[in-house]
């Protein structure tokens, strides 16, 4: 269901619950909405749980580590509330330790919107969408459609010049010295090849008649229809709930205000 | 691109200095050497539209064009396809249907093959040349290797190493009159014309030593769960000159790398005089093996011809005297001298060929490989190249090939031919001859010493 969302509605509905979020100091706010993501993620898109988890553990590793850390170093303003225990000479206060749940919080929502979008959205339509809906300049779409058609091809470039450098006994070069002209040795080629390939696309693209104008027909329209606006006022229609409710609650804090 | 140019080329009696941008591209079509560098798009279908997108043609007519043209070259039902996983040979014919979609006055291609097996390669050629009756147009062909198109050409233009034009003329008179000419501009004659003789033919061949020098036994290799070989036996002999051929895909230059140590087998052993490769010493196993890459570029790690020479030895080690005596050897061997203080990338391309391959020489390795070492070089470079590796073979050095010229394969020891990963044969070139099935099905062909035979009376056609 979200796959046939216009990506640059989608983009615009992820994008907007990810920084007003980011506001948010309290815990109730964010943990009520990222529980609203899972729902959504996994009732509305066919994205396999495991697929999911793998692509999710990275994010919820750093989000403890940034929790930890804020409960350990936490300013001033937050540190407020009793101690519950201390660490070395380090104070542990209720205060901190919500500020550090809540960053997590943030960061989780943070997280399972990006990978909602980016699990859920065609590089290609995407570019389409932008191209169409949000008036770039096919000079730009294309370009990075282009681009994006290469990172395999570097990947298999570096390994073939590990493989070459391997052979002529790099790897034996001691020392900083041999480390830094190790990795120009790499840098050369790799950015040599990499002008000379971009040059060669650019070359073809044009020779099939590209120049950058942006009065072109579109094989495929992406339109925005009312799904696609339906969508957009879900996803801001529950933060705005998510944030009344929280307030009504007095639960609500931005930047550390309680209202 | 950089670079100044003077004089005028005229299109249809037109200056091109005065078309539009975009105007002149759609007029004339052009397909590049190198399938990977053509395309923007992910997809086959994509692609194609974005050379009628850029055309203008309505949306509603995109979707009929790109069924007619998929059709013309033959790639019907794979509008779906994602680019990057078709073969080569399916990625020339798409930049050819994208191209045709400009229904262009003239179709400009650049070594379209280079890149191909030799069966892929054919069928482009016969795609050619069925488009090019269909649609009456002006077609231009940049090549070495002029064998495979010269039924379908009108003129010839030899164009000089200093850029000047030397001669325009048919082909018949050309390669018949001209041949002094040609020969000194390191051109390849085709197998027709060609009275200088084959490869197998200029070498005294040296039986190989009874010593096994490569083993490769019962080896399987698979790639993110896809399996690339299957069980792959081979051994190479000392002062043996082995090629391994296949289509584009076979998993020649898989093996190749496993053969070097550089890849590890999933099952299977690869040893070096009997010592299996993973129990070698990394310092040792490079002493006594060469491995000469595919773009002579990836092996250059120093500023200057002199100190890519001498890195090996002087990472091994050796005084200042032995480093000086071995590398002027090596630039005399391969007439690098005057290029003593060059920067490698500067060089030619047959220059950086032969730096590339008097890198690996530097401790007098028993094994040397070398992956596709005359693809896009001209007929002077190769068999230069040729000549010295025949003499290092004489030296008692065993070689291993992986190439799609079956002159050269012709001219060899052994060879081995992968078949999906499987080695379906293994013996020496004559007998390979012989069985037409199996050229047929891992897309090979006779070399031009036995085309020659065969233009007569068609023996064995590749393709029907």
């Amino acid at each position: 269901m979200i796959l046939s969302i216009n990506p640059s509605i989608k983009a615009f509905a992820v994008l907007v619950p990810g920084v007003l979020l980011g506001l948010t100091y309290d815990v109730f706010t964010p943990l009520l909405y990222f529980i609203f993501i899972l729902a959504v993620t996994f009732t509305m898109t066919d994205i396999p749980i495991l697929r999911w988890m793998k692509f999710f553990t990275p994010f919820l590793i750093l989000a403890l580590s940034f929790a930890w850390m804020t409960v350990l170093y936490a300013n001033q303003t937050f540190s407020n509330g009793e101690v519950v225990f201390t660490l070395w000479n380090l104070e542990i206060t209720t205060g901190s330790i919500q500020t550090g749940i809540s960053l997590a919080l943030r960061s989780l929502c943070f997280g399972a919107l990006s990978l909602m979008f980016i699990l859920t959205t065609d590089s290609t339509k995407l570019m389409l969408s932008f191209m169409q809906q949000c008036k770039l300049p096919p000079k730009i779409t294309y370009g990075i459609l282009a681009g994006y058609r290469f990172l395999p091809v570097f990947r298999h470039e570096l390994e073939v010049l590990r493989q070459a450098h391997r052979i002529r006994g790099v790897s034996r070069a001691r020392g900083i010295k041999g480390r830094v002209n190790q990795f120009r040795r790499y840098a050369i080629p790799l950015l040599a090849n990499g002008i000379r390939k971009a040059e060669r696309v650019s070359v073809a693209m044009e020779s099939k008649g590209f120049t950058g104008d942006t009065d072109r027909t579109h094989y495929h329209k992406m339109t925005v229809g009312k799904r696609d606006w339906l969508f957009l006022g879900m996803m801001i229609g529950f933060l705005i709930a998510v944030f009344a409710l929280s307030y009504y609650l007095g639960y609500l804090r931005i930047f550390g205000r309680k209202f | 691109m950089e670079g100044t140019s003077s004089g005028d080329i005229f299109f249809l009696g037109e200056n091109i200095r005065g078309f539009e941008k975009g105007e002149l591209t759609q007029e004339i079509g052009i397909v590049f050497q190198d399938p990977e560098t053509q395309f923007c798009m992910i997809t086959v279908e994509d692609e194609l539209a974005f050379t009628l997108e850029n055309r203008k043609i309505p949306s509603s007519e995109i979707r009929g064009r790109i069924k007619a043209v998929l059709k013309a070259v033959g790639m019907e039902d794979f509008e779906k396809n994602k680019i990057h996983e078709l073969s080569g040979g399916q990625k020339q014919k798409i930049a050819l249907a994208s191209v045709l979609l400009l229904e262009p006055e003239m179709l400009i291609l650049d070594e379209p093959t280079a890149n191909l097996d030799p069966v892929s390669s054919l069928e482009f050629i016969e795609l050619v040349e069925e488009t090019q009756k269909k649609r009456q147009m002006s077609v231009l062909v940049i090549e070495h290797q002029a064998d495979d198109w010269i039924k379908l050409i009108d003129r010839v233009l030899v164009i000089g190493r200093y850029g000047q034009l030397l001669a325009d003329d048919m082909p018949e008179r050309l390669f018949t009159e001209q041949k002094q000419l040609l020969e000194r501009e390191g051109v390849f004659f085709p197998g027709g014309y060609s009275n200088s003789p084959a490869f197998r033919e200029r070498w005294t061949r040296i039986g190989p030593t009874e010593e096994n020098v490569l083993s490769v036994r019962e080896v399987s290799f698979s790639r993110r769960k896809q399996e690339v070989l299957k069980n792959v036996n081979m051994d190479v002999r000392g002062g043996e000159f082995v090629v391994i051929v296949g289509e584009n895909g076979a998993g020649k230059s898989t093996l190749l790398q496993l053969m070097a140590g550089l890849l590890e087998p999933v099952e299977g052993d690869i040893s070096l005089f009997n010592h299996p490769l993973r129990k070698w010493q990394e310092i040792d196993l490079r002493k006594r093996m060469g491995f000469v890459f595919q773009n002579p570029e990836h092996q250059f790690i120093t500023d200057t011809v002199y100190e890519e020479l001498t890195f090996g030895i002087k990472v091994n080690g050796y005084g200042e005297e032995a480093i000086v005596t071995a590398a002027d050897e090596l630039m005399e061997l391969f007439h690098l001298k005057e290029h003593r203080h060059s920067n490698p990338f500067s060089l030619s391309g047959g220059q950086k060929r032969r730096l590339s391959v008097a890198t690996v020489l530097d401790e007098t390795p028993d094994i040397l490989l070398f992956d596709e070492p005359t693809f896009g070089q001209d007929a002077a470079t190769t068999s230069e190249l040729m000549d010295y590796v025949i003499e290092l073979k004489a030296r008692g050095m065993a070689i291993v090939f992986v190439t799609h010229d079956m002159d050269i394969v012709d001219a060899t020891d052994r060879v081995v031919v992968l078949k999906q990963g499987e080695a379906a044969f293994s013996g020496n070139p004559a007998s390979l001859w012989e069985k037409g099935e199996l050229l047929r099905e891992a897309r090979l062909r006779l070399p031009v010493r036995l085309r020659k035979r065969q233009w007569e009376g068609e023996l064995y056609d590749p393709i029907h």
